[in-house]
C-alpha cells in the first residue's frame, strides 16, 4: 500500500467516525502521555520535593500500608493514585511509587509498584514503566480500529486509517520519551 | 393485554452471562479509567487474552477474583 497517496473521501470519512467511536480511548491515551511527560519534565524538582520531605518528616506524614504488609510515608502525589513515599530501613531511607487503586467494589488496592535507595532512579523506572503501559494501550487500540473498520467497512482497504492512528498515538509516546530526554541532557532532539 | 405482556415475560430468553469483558467494560465494572486497567495488565494483576486481531479481552473469572481478593 502506498501511504503516499492521498486517503479516499470513504477513508477520511472512516478516520472521522474512528474518531468519535474511540473518543473516550483517544482521550484518556492523551491525559496519560500528559501527566507521564509532566512527571518526567519535573523529575529533578519532584525527587528532590521527595528527597527533602522524607530528610525532614520524620514520624509526621501519612502512613500507607500497602497490601504487602509493609508501611510507607507519604511523601508527594504524582497523580490521584501514585504517590512517591519512603520507609527507613537499617538507617537508610527506601523510596517507593504506591498506587492506592479505589474499585467500585469498597476495595482499595495499595501496592508498590517500585522502590529503591535513589529516589530518581525510582521515578526514572516508574516513568518508563507507564511508558510501557501506554505501549500496551496503544497496540489495543489498534487491534480495536482494525476490527471496528473491518466490520464497518468489509472489503474495503482501511489500513491507512488504522495505521495514521497508531502513529499519532506512537509519536505520542516517544514525544513524552524524547521531550524528558533532551530535558536530562539539556538539548532538544 | 396484561395476558400478553406475561407471555412475553415468560418466553424471553435467560441473560446470558458474558465470559469475557472489553477493556471498557471492565474499567467500567472496576470503577477505574483504562489506564487503570492497562496497568493492572502490565503488572500481571490482572490477567487478559488477546482475541482475534489483538485486542485484550478480561474473563469474567479475573475480574471477580480482583474484585474479592485481599
Amino acid at each position: 500500500m502506498n501511504y503516499n497517496e492521498k486517503p479516499t473521501m470513504q477513508q477520511e470519512q472512516a478516520a472521522v467516525e474512528v474518531k468519535t467511536a474511540f473518543a473516550e480511548h483517544l482521550s484518556q491515551f492523551k491525559m496519560s502521555c500528559d501527566a507521564v511527560q509532566d512527571i518526567e519534565r519535573n523529575l529533578p524538582a519532584i525527587a528532590n520535593e521527595a528527597f527533602k520531605s522524607a530528610l525532614l518528616s520524620r514520624d509526621q506524614n501519612k502512613i500507607i500500608q500497602t497490601d504487602d504488609g509493609t508501611e510507607w510515608q507519604h511523601d508527594l502525589d504524582l497523580s490521584k493514585i501514585s504517590s512517591v513515599c519512603h520507609r527507613r530501613v537499617a538507617g537508610e531511607i527506601e523510596f517507593a511509587i504506591v498506587e492506592t487503586l479505589p474499585l467500585k467494589s469498597g476495595k482499595e488496592m495499595k501496592e508498590v509498584l517500585n522502590s529503591g535507595h535513589n529516589v530518581r532512579e525510582v521515578l526514572k523506572t516508574f516513568t518508563s514503566d507507564q511508558r510501557q503501559v501506554l505501549r500496551l494501550w496503544k497496540g489495543d487500540v489498534k487491534a480495536l480500529i482494525d476490527e471496528h473498520l473491518t466490520e464497518k467497512y468489509p472489503g474495503q482497504d482501511m489500513n491507512i486509517v488504522a495505521d495514521s492512528f497508531e502513529y499519532k498515538m506512537a509519536n505520542a509516546i516517544s514525544q513524552t520519551y524524547d521531550q524528558a530526554h533532551s530535558q536530562s541532557h539539556g538539548m532538544r532532539v | 393485554m396484561e395476558t400478553e405482556n406475561e407471555n412475553v415475560i415468560q418466553t424471553a430468553p435467560p441473560p446470558v452471562e458474558r465470559l469475557a469483558y472489553s477493556i471498557e467494560e471492565a474499567a467500567q465494572m472496576l470503577g477505574v479509567n483504562y489506564h487503570s486497567i492497562y496497568r493492572l495488565i502490565q503488572r500481571g494483576k490482572l490477567k487478559a487474552c488477546r482475541a482475534l486481531r489483538g485486542k485484550f479481552l478480561i474473563t469474567r473469572d479475573e475480574l471477580i477474583k480482583l474484585l474479592k481478593s485481599e
